[in-house]
């Protein structure tokens, strides 16, 4: 083996000051953003499902108030949270598409090949979900203002409702980016999208877990997205409290450790 | 790639062959490729289950109608919107037909005009009377009576059938005016949110005020109202008319819709 | 001595299917270093993995003195690279895209500015670098990779296919620009499927067939070594055998050539051509059409390989066409993944 070292150019190089991993990860939110606007197409759904959802749902279920223990007399009071939780699922969604489109396209190549520090091309998306997730509460808080659903929990319910809906759009966008990174392809998406639909439909969205009796009930008691749910609905129902609050930010924290990890392998296998 | 369409002649008993043909055509790619009807079967499905078992117990509120469980409130909702959902869909591949210009091949051929649209609405009908007959055994299987028995049933499939007919004719009209698979599967929120606002998933009698106002009058909870009494009361023309006749006008407003576009196509191409 | 890119026994396996068998290799510093071969033998995946971006399976590759394993983070500040479908974002503008390449390698604010326009300016994208890239044309967008990979002013430059799909003026003009940036210094890597740009721009070749470096050397000394210049006799087919009776062996071997014509290399030289041309005339073998070529790049490689390159080329251009007609393609396509 021919013993070579650095060459003088090589050595001014490694000597150049390295990009921080925030500078790094906010330039690849800005840019995913970017094409989030620039493509009306995408930005449409963006906006309109989350409006969608928290008037259909209001409205077809308005009955459900009805029901003995419901514990709200607005049925907006109980769907708004449930909507934008929705909403930001579907934007940490969306953050691994695009870097599907981007592995598939090439352009993850460029960012590969650069060197930048650990995480920080994986932090992109995720900052961009988590920053996307402000879009739908900034619908639906106050479309269901409008129609009637007050915070009682008041800034404390509102803060609540925050993490919940970033910390929601940041567990999505990790487990997108954990089988996107392994899949390599954007018809990966399917499979991202339906095994976030199904966990959040698969817990207290309709009604109470108090309401609910049969299979759902057993599997909803155990579904981690129900004590985030509730984390998020509590300032719409009622004070906040410990008790509502605790379960939920451990399941974040918990989720989001787990999820980290499951990400963290699939960008590892990126360069096979 | 497709195989090539021999038909030759342009007489009327030809006519039939050739739709006989293209609707096969339709059916056979519609089945190889399941994503286009697995969403159609699996997500209504899905909802089914996990709206029954959530709102069971709504099922007692005052005012509700006199079901055996939500299951058996869901089942006329299910098929429409499985119905809808594999129209949709399916009529989509009219769109990629004219987007692969395997639509300027049939054109060429000597096919009559309009069994190219006819012969894929007719194959999109015998999905959806297929459709219909699965989710019926399904709720059947999962605890949901149908009080009108085997007539109910038999007035099911052909409700599935002509809305079938009416959801492809106009996705076929749409995938001729516009030649993009991506419009066409852009109907799918607005046909979701036609659904939602109507009796579909909660009975009109537990909403309230404009939403309430607008759901009554959607001919959509009209024609799942007429087919709930089957499934929940018993068996009746009157009840059968009602959801046959808003299932049919739609279909022959789309069809309308679709031989025009297809005139306009075939005008723009000549 | 601190050679850029040193190669040792370079091994890449996908499964059972061996893309890269063993490479080694050595470009010097300042050089232009050309790496050619057909579709599919392997230079995609070696450049890969020279730019970190694909382990090897086996074998080891130091770029700027640092190992392209171990060290991967080094060779990137190293390197510059350009890849086969530049990827570029079609949403973004010419500008936001350099910004971006220059944030990943650290560098900011004015800096990156004034690099960015002295780029522009070098790769004459001024007037297009504030429109989408969408707008672009393929020329355009391989000017803009280019002067994305050179934000960072790397001392290597990777460069893959560049000049895939362009028309002759982008050719050349790109061309020129990497002349230029190797006059400046830089170690420029590149690999190509076109002699002629082999030829032209590098100074030393390897040429690759199978995952296998086949022949390497300076492209004037690897053609001297094939000796005898190319006949090529175009002939009617009725004739064809008749020709290669009458022709080879007598006259020179028999090259690997297209159908229809009749390649050999003519030991004597042009002083024979008459001597051949009425050998024919006197057994009743009719020529359409002479041609006598001094040693290419593809006589080294058909020398090599027993195939052309060009022909090789050619069929990939031939296969794509029928597989784009939904037609069968299937024989020759078959033929020109090798």
């Amino acid at each position: 083996m021919t013993a070579t070292t650095p060459t003088v150019a090589a050595q001014r190089d490694a000597a150049r000051p390295r990009a921080s991993t925030l500078v790094i990860a906010v330039a690849l939110a800005r840019r995913y953003a970017m094409g989030l606007v620039r493509i009306p197409a995408t930005l449409a759904p963006t906006i309109l499902m989350p409006m969608f959802f928290v008037l259909a749902f209001g409205g077809s279920f308005h009955g459900l108030t009805n029901m003995p223990g419901f514990p709200t007399d607005n049925i907006l009071n109980w769907m708004a949270p449930f909507a934008a939780l929705q909403g930001c699922a579907f934007a940490g969604f969306g953050a691994a598409l695009y870097v599907a489109r981007d592995i598939e396209t090439g352009f993850q190549d460029r960012l590969l090949a650069a060197p930048t520090p650990p995480g920080a091309v994986m932090l992109g998306p995720v900052l961009y979900a988590a920053a996307r997730a402000l879009l739908p509460l900034a619908i639906v808080v106050p479309i269901s203002m409008l129609g009637g659903a007050r915070l009682q929990g008041g800034p404390l319910g509102l803060l609540t409702l925050t993490i919940a809906a970033v910390g929601v759009a940041v567990l999505a966008s990790l487990w997108g980016l954990g089988v996107v990174y392994r899949l390599k392809s954007q018809s990966a998406g399917a499979l991202v999208q339906i095994v976030i639909t199904v966990s959040m439909f698969l817990s207290i969205g309709q009604v109470p877990l108090a309401l609910m009796r049969g299979w759902l009930h057993a599997v909803a008691r155990v579904n981690p997205v129900t004590p985030v749910l509730e984390l998020a609905r509590q300032g719409f129902l009622g004070p906040v409290t410990m008790q509502d609050t605790l379960p939920g930010l451990l399941v974040l924290v918990a989720a989001g450790a787990g999820l980290g990890l499951f990400a963290w392998r699939g960008y590892r296998r990126l360069i096979p | 790639m497709t195989t090539a369409v021999a038909v030759r002649g342009r007489s009327q008993g030809d006519a039939v062959a050739q739709t006989m043909v293209l609707a096969r055509r339709s059916l056979l790619s519609t089945w190889r490729q399941p994503q286009t009807w697995i969403p159609a079967i699996v997500f209504p499905l899905l909802l089914a289950a996990v709206n029954s078992s959530a709102m069971s117990r709504a099922i007692h509120l005052p005012g509700f109608p006199e079901v055996d469980s939500f299951l058996q409130f869901l089942l006329p909702a299910s098929l429409v919107q499985g119905v809808m959902f594999g129209g949709l869909f399916g009529g989509a591949a009219l769109a990629l037909d004219v987007e692969s210009g395997f639509f300027e091949r049939l054109v060429a051929s000597p096919v009559h005009r309009s069994t190219i649209v006819i012969g894929r609405v007719a194959g999109a009908t015998v999905l959806g009377g297929i459709q219909a007959l699965v989710f019926v055994l399904v709720f059947l299987a999962f605890g949901s009576p149908i009080a009108g028995g085997v007539a109910a049933v038999l007035g099911l499939v052909l409700i599935g059938m002509v809305l079938a007919l009416a959801i492809g004719a106009f996705a076929a009209g749409l995938g001729l005016r516009t030649g993009s698979q991506e419009a066409v599967q852009g109907m799918f929120p607005l046909a979701f949110i036609l659904l939602f606002v109507s009796s579909a998933f909660f009975p009109t009698s537990q909403m309230s005020g404009a939403y309430r106002a607008i759901a009554e009058n959607n001919p959509i909870t009209w024609m799942i109202d007429g087919a709930r009494e089957l499934v929940i009361t018993g068996f009746s023309f009157a009840d059968l008319g009602v959801a046959l006749a808003v299932a049919g006008a739609m279909s022959a407003l789309s069809l309308r819709f679709a031989l025009r576009q297809l005139d306009r196509r075939l005008a723009a191409s000549a | 001595m601190t050679a850029p890119i040193v190669a040792e026994g370079l091994v890449r396996r996908f499964g059972d299917f061996v893309a890269v068998d063993g490479i080694d290799l050595a470009v010097d510093e300042g050089e232009i270093f050309g790496f050619l071969g057909p579709n599919g033998a392997g230079k995609s995946t070696t450049v890969r993995m020279l730019t970190t971006l694909l382990r090897p399976s086996a074998g080891r590759a130091l770029v700027a003195g640092f190992d392209v394993v171990t060290q991967a983070d080094e060779v990137r500040r190293s390197i510059g690279v350009a890849l086969q479908d530049a990827a570029i974002d079609p949403l973004m503008t010419g500008n936001e895209l350099l910004h971006l390449q220059a944030t990943l390698h650290g560098i900011s604010g004015s800096a990156a500015q004034l690099r960015s326009g002295e780029l522009l300016e070098r790769v004459g994208l001024v007037a297009a670098a504030g429109n989408r890239v969408a707008t672009y044309s393929g020329g355009m967008r391989r000017r803009l990779d280019l002067a994305m990979s050179l934000i960072h002013e790397p001392s290597v430059l990777f460069l893959d296919e560049p000049t895939t799909g362009l028309d002759p003026t982008s050719r050349i003009s790109l061309w020129e620009e990497v002349r230029r940036l190797n006059a400046d210094g830089t170690t420029v890597f590149l690999t190509t499927q076109y002699l002629e740009e082999a030829d032209e721009l590098a100074e030393r070749v390897a040429i690759i067939d199978g995952g296998r470096i086949v022949r390497a050397g300076a492209p004037a000394a690897l053609k001297a070594a094939v000796g005898a210049p190319t006949l090529r006799l175009h002939i009617d087919e009725a004739h064809m055998a008749l020709a290669v009776q009458t022709v080879c062996g007598r006259f020179g071997e028999q090259r690997p050539s297209r159908e229809g014509v009749l390649a050999i290399g003519l030991e004597g030289g042009p002083s024979q051509l008459s001597a051949v041309l009425n050998a024919l005339n006197d057994e009743g073998a009719v020529v359409d059409h002479v041609e006598l070529a001094s040693p290419s790049l593809d006589d080294v490689f058909a020398d090599a390989t027993g195939r052309r390159l060009e022909g090789a080329a050619d069929d990939a251009a031939v296969a794509a066409e029928a597989s784009a007609e939904g037609s069968g393609g299937g024989r020759r396509s078959r033929r020109s993944r090798r």
